[in-house]
């Protein structure tokens, strides 16, 4: 870890920092960008973002070049399930909310019995499970409507619900009280750092490796399918691969909050506040008028320039 | 004039002082040997004059001129060549690769020269003709290979440095009598080429086999220096724990097999590596294993605890045919298995002594909240049984030295004690003192019933403590030694002649 500023040993710390710069510079770029209102805005893309990311923090945590590349097609494609299935209507809820969940765990646990029953690397497996996702989405909207979110729903996400924050920020809030007692207070939790550090040994002291990275891939699907419901919620109806954007920065925020690629090391605090960052940076970059494809070119090199800085841990012990 | 001294060195991490006065005056020609307890500081010591270690104080001399060790690039070129406890291979390079790993020859200054380097890697794996054993090829990736293999890897690429000074931090702990013999004798030739050479070991034959002279150092304090020839183990002993220490006497408690019950009954197992391996294993009995390294003891132990496959065979437990498939269900049936090498069996790196120390129980007890405080009460007893040095339980394990790791992952097999425990060269890089506590605890764990296997690549420890030994060669028990017949003699007798009938 030579060279690099003691700072950048503390991503929690960079990310409230960059942050904090990120706000100040948005307001100077157009005055109102720190508002009360478009920091709540922020917040509420944030914890969209933040939803998928906890599912892509659990996988690479896990070890083994654990990535997923499939949580955009599963955002898209629940989404779209849940428009059908509530239409509108606040009864098609639970519902909704029950048959996303199927469908994510679904994909989830193919992804995870890819990955370890046929061992194929996560980052082939589920890039091809994208592209499933990809081919499975054109199917459904030829011959279905996009559907429309229940108007409770949309309260939940965008609406103030309780001390003026809006139900999904709430949602967010309890993901990461969830995900930290899962990580620190849980034998479960344990056994993600074990394996995602030295697999060999944790089988050696018994740990399930296989079926606790199904699970993690499970567990990938099923956050990202809920957050396909709330963006539901956000937008009111569905559009074609709406997910697709989510999955770079989902990446990113974990870590950019400190979790290692290699697995092993890192948590979901640092994730929360990276989803926070990118999505202040993404706004900023709207903003200052750059296009969409712009901002994938950005994302992408933020990510290439995090690696620079955190991809080196691996290095011999000597 | 010295070729090499270090005058009061120290080295502090926070609040742990690994090495708080270091003096060491190295001649050319003569074997130093480092002695000291596990976490006394040799390994810091050496890193220190290697360059990977910045020293906080103290001074360096080579050849009478004062240097200053920036890094390991300036150690090289100081010409200083280091083994490392922890190895310092690339796991997925090759075994040649690995050899000429830090000088790796070049071709127009871009690609590396193949063929000169398979030459330059084949003069030394040549020094090891005949007892790097099977799977051992230039070409073969060090990820494959045992860990003897990758510690002769590690030799080989220390002596690839052809440097004057050479310093070998416990390069023969997972090294068998053949393998040691030989590297022995490659030291001696390289002594009388007036190099200089640093080696540290826990087994005091090998010590007395190979050093001139002796430093040794406690709690961070190099005490004393004096020639070997001066000395005698039992007055180093002494000064390596202090006056008022004793070592443990290793069968303290006599042994009570309770001539009882058969814990373990094994036979016809056969699987990659060793076959027809066959024995009845009773309560409170030791079992040995020996021979040479590779020749199927680790496999057969390997396969009992559910880590290997195994394609025949029976095993039955208490009376009862069991079938078992993966470390869990074994661990779940009560057995333990203590791998020596810990770097791939043991040690879950970057994670805190307290997650290292308590998978087992998670499993045994079938935990599903994690408690700190009711975890470290769990393993206290354990942990201080094997009497580890660390600072406390949310350290790194990462941060405690080699010896003192593996300690713990002892540890972590005592806490809800086992039926039968599986020992697969426990003791490497564990120093002398704990070493005889740990026999001694076996012992009064045999005696309140538990089942043991012990296998040992040092023969004076399996001749210590196992009551009987079946001496493999080939991958098959060949012989066994009971009584009287348990000498080191027989031992060798069966390890290397056995294969030819003389059983
Ligand atoms: N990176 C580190 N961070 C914190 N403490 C360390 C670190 N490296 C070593 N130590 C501490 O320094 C002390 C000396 O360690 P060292 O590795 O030099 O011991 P050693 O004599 O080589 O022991 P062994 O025989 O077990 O190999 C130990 O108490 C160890 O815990
Ligand atoms: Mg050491």
């Amino acid at each position: 870890m030579n060279g690099i500023p003691p700072l950048f040993r503390q991503p929690l710390a960079i990310a409230l920092l960059l942050i904090a710069v990120l706000l100040v510079l948005g307001e100077q770029l157009s005055p109102g960008f720190a508002s009360m209102q478009q920091i709540l805005r922020l917040l509420i893309v944030a914890a969209l973002l933040g939803i998928v990311a906890a599912g892509q923090n659990l996988v690479i945590l896990g070890g083994r070049e654990g990535i997923d590349l499939s949580v955009g097609g599963i955002i898209s494609l629940s989404a779209i399930i849940a428009g059908n299935l509530m239409n509108g209507a606040d009864a098609g809820i639970p519902l909704a909310i029950a048959g996303c969940i199927v469908a994510g765990a679904f994909f989830g646990l193919l992804n995870g019995l890819g990955v370890t029953l046929l061992r194929i690397p996560p980052l082939v497996m589920t890039l091809g499970m994208l592209g499933v996702l990809q081919g499975l989405l054109v199917v459904i909207r030829n011959g279905i409507p996009s559907g429309r979110a229940a108007p409770v729903l949309s309260q939940f996400v965008t609406q103030p619900v309780l001390f003026g924050l809006p139900g999904i920020i709430w949602l967010w809030i309890a993901v990461g009280l969830l995900m930290a007692f899962l990580l620190r207070r849980t034998v479960f939790g344990q056994r993600i750092y074990a394996i995602g550090s030295n697999e060999h040994a944790a089988i050696m002291a018994g740990v399930p490796a296989a079926r606790i990275r199904i699970l993690l891939f499970v567990l990938s699907g099923v956050f990202a399918a809920i957050a396909g419901i709330c963006l539901l919620g956000y937008s009111g109806s569905s559009f074609a691969n709406v997910g697709e954007q989510y999955m770079l920065p989902s990446i990113i925020a974990v870590v950019f909050g400190g979790t290692s690629l290699a697995g092993g090391k890192g948590g979901y605090t640092g994730t929360m506040a990276g989803a926070v960052m990118l999505v202040v940076l993404q706004s900023i970059l709207t903003t200052i008028n750059i296009e969409e494809s712009g901002r994938q070119m950005i994302f992408g090199a933020t990510l290439l320039v995090l690696m620079l800085f955190y991809g080196r841990g691996r290095a011999m012990r000597t | 004039m010295s070729k090499l001294v270090l005058r009061d060195v120290s080295k502090t991490y926070g609040a742990t002082v690994a090495l708080s006065h270091g003096d060491l005056t190295l001649e050319a020609g003569e074997v130093h040997v480092l002695i000291g307890s596990n976490g006394s500081g040799k390994s810091t010591l050496c890193k220190i004059v290697a360059g990977s270690v910045r020293p906080d104080s103290g001074r360096v001399e080579i050849d009478g001129k004062p240097v200053a060790i920036s890094g390991p690039q300036a150690a090289r070129t100081l010409g200083i060549g280091i083994f490392y406890q922890e190895l310092s291979l690339a796991a997925r390079r090759t075994v040649e690769e690995n050899i000429c790993l830090s000088d790796l020859p070049m071709k127009a200054g871009l690609f590396i020269d193949r063929a000169t380097l398979s030459d330059r890697a084949a003069r030394y794996i040549a020094l090891f003709d005949g007892v790097t054993g099977e799977g051992f090829a230039a070409d073969a990736p060090v990820d494959t290979l045992r860990a003897d293999q990758r510690q002769l890897v590690e030799i080989m690429k220390t002596l690839a440095s052809e440097a004057p000074i050479l310093i070998f931090d416990e390069p023969t702990s997972a090294l068998d009598r053949a393998q040691v013999d030989r590297f022995f004798e490659i030291l001696r030739g390289l002594k009388n080429d007036s190099r200089t050479i640093v080696f540290i070991s826990h087994r005091m034959d090998e010590i007395f086999a190979i050093g001139d002279r002796v430093t040794i150092i406690r709690d961070g304090r190099t005490i004393s220096s004096m020639a070997i020839a001066d000395t005698q183990p039992p007055a180093l002993i002494r000064l390596m724990v202090g006056e008022k220490e004793e070592l443990a006497s290793a069968s303290a408690p006599a042994p009570a097999p309770d001539a009882g019950k058969t814990a373990l009954a094994v036979s016809g197992l056969s699987g990659p590596g060793f076959a027809n391996v066959g024995f009845d294993l009773k309560h409170g009995e030791i079992l040995g294993f020996g021979g040479l390294h590779g020749q199927g003891q680790s496999a057969a132990l390997r396969a009992l605890f559910g880590a290997n496959p195994y394609v025949s065979g029976t095993v039955s437990l208490a009376g009862h045919p069991v079938r078992i498939a993966t470390p869990a269900e074994a661990i779940r049936q009560g057995f333990a298995y203590v791998s020596g090498d810990r770097r791939r069996d043991g040690v879950i790196t970057g994670r805190s002594i307290l997650e290292n120390v308590t998978p087992i129980h998670f499993l045994r007890r079938r935990l599903a909240l994690v408690r700190p405080g009711a975890l470290r009460k769990a393993a206290e007893p354990a942990i201080s049984a094997m009497k580890t040095r660390f600072a406390g339980f949310s350290h790194p394990i990462d941060s405690l030295s080699g010896g003192n790791q593996q300690k713990v992952v002892i540890a972590r097999w005592l806490i809800d004690r086992p039926d039968i425990l599986l020992l697969d060269d426990p003791t490497k890089g564990i120093d002398l003192s704990a070493k005889a506590d740990l026999f001694a605890l076996i012992r009064e764990l045999a005696a309140h019933g538990m089942a043991i296997i012990l296998y040992s690549s040092e023969d004076a420890e399996l001749l210590a403590n196992a009551d009987r030994i079946l001496v493999f060669n080939g991958g098959r028990p060949v012989r066994e030694l009971t009584g009287e017949d348990r000498t080191r003699y027989n031992l060798y007798q069966a390890a290397y002649e056995a294969a030819f009938g003389a059983a």
